[in-house]
């Protein structure tokens, strides 16, 4: 198994490193443009929840950790934050998205993004800490060269 | 890759052009612009994105901000999105709220 891991201000200037760390993987992962991309949402709206949630009222931001870890069947991005404890997938889904915007409250719509986005999504509080898990299935190369 | 906003106001129309990423950190630029352009009581704002390679929920939160703040009388058009920023858009039902399309005006 790879490894690799980012450590970060949690402030939203760490959101650009971040997504740019996070596509690199996909990247290597050989995964599709769509799941580079839902991939790269997850981590961002996780971290931005972190930022904006999580560290609110802090003098000092804390930091946040990314660790990537590849195998043959799987990228998972780990994004572990100092925050409060938030749990995203106790969040409902919106319930208002078919509704036109002036009657929407949007909220919520981070998480869901992030969560509907990923093949896989575990949360756990570790130690004082957020720990967000996003595994990404990868491409069977096997399996794309029978149908190539 | 950082954000870029240009604006415009042409007669009833008020036009944004947004390239490169459109994420928390650069969101508040976008809405500055948004309540500029809401000053001006356009009946269209066009958004044209045909360079904007990513847009997280603050974003689609703007979008939603813009058609709050400028009623139900004004039609957003969101022109030439990539595939996964229109895929975004779509999960997230602003397809019920925006009127997406190649140009503006439209061709034809």
């Amino acid at each position: 198994m790879q490894t690799n891991s980012l450590t970060v201000p949690a402030t939203l200037d760490s959101l650009a490193p971040i997504g740019t760390f996070v596509l690199a993987a996909a990247d290597a992962a050989g995964l599709s443009k769509p799941a580079r991309y839902r991939l790269r949402l997850a981590a961002d709206e996780l971290a931005t929840n972190a930022v904006t949630h999580g560290s609110a009222g802090a003098a000092v931001p804390g930091q946040i950790d990314v660790r990537l870890e590849m195998d043959e069947e799987t990228l998972t991005v780990i994004l572990e934050d100092p925050g409060v404890p938030f749990d995203p997938s106790q969040v409902p889904p919106p319930d208002d998205l078919h509704l036109p915007a002036e009657r929407r409250d949007a909220g919520g719509l981070g998480v869901y993004l992030a969560l509907e986005g990923v093949d896989r999504f575990s949360y756990e509080r570790v130690g004082g800490r957020n720990r967000n898990v996003l595994v990404m299935n990868r491409p069977n190369k096997e399996r794309m060269k029978d149908e190539g | 890759m950082a954000l870029d906003i240009t604006a415009v106001i042409k007669g009833s129309v008020a036009e944004i052009t947004l390239s490169g990423e459109l994420d928390a950190a650069a969101a508040p630029r976008f809405r500055q612009e948004l309540e500029v352009a809401a000053a001006g009581k356009p009946s269209d704002l066009v958004l044209r994105v045909r360079d904007l390679e990513y847009i997280a929920s603050a974003g689609i939160r703007m979008l939603i901000f813009a058609k709050q703040k400028m009623g139900p009388g004004v039609t957003v058009y969101v022109i030439a999105p990539q595939e996964q920023v229109l895929d975004t858009l779509r999960r997230t039902g602003l397809q019920y709220s925006v009127v997406v399309q190649d140009e503006y005006p439209a061709a034809g």
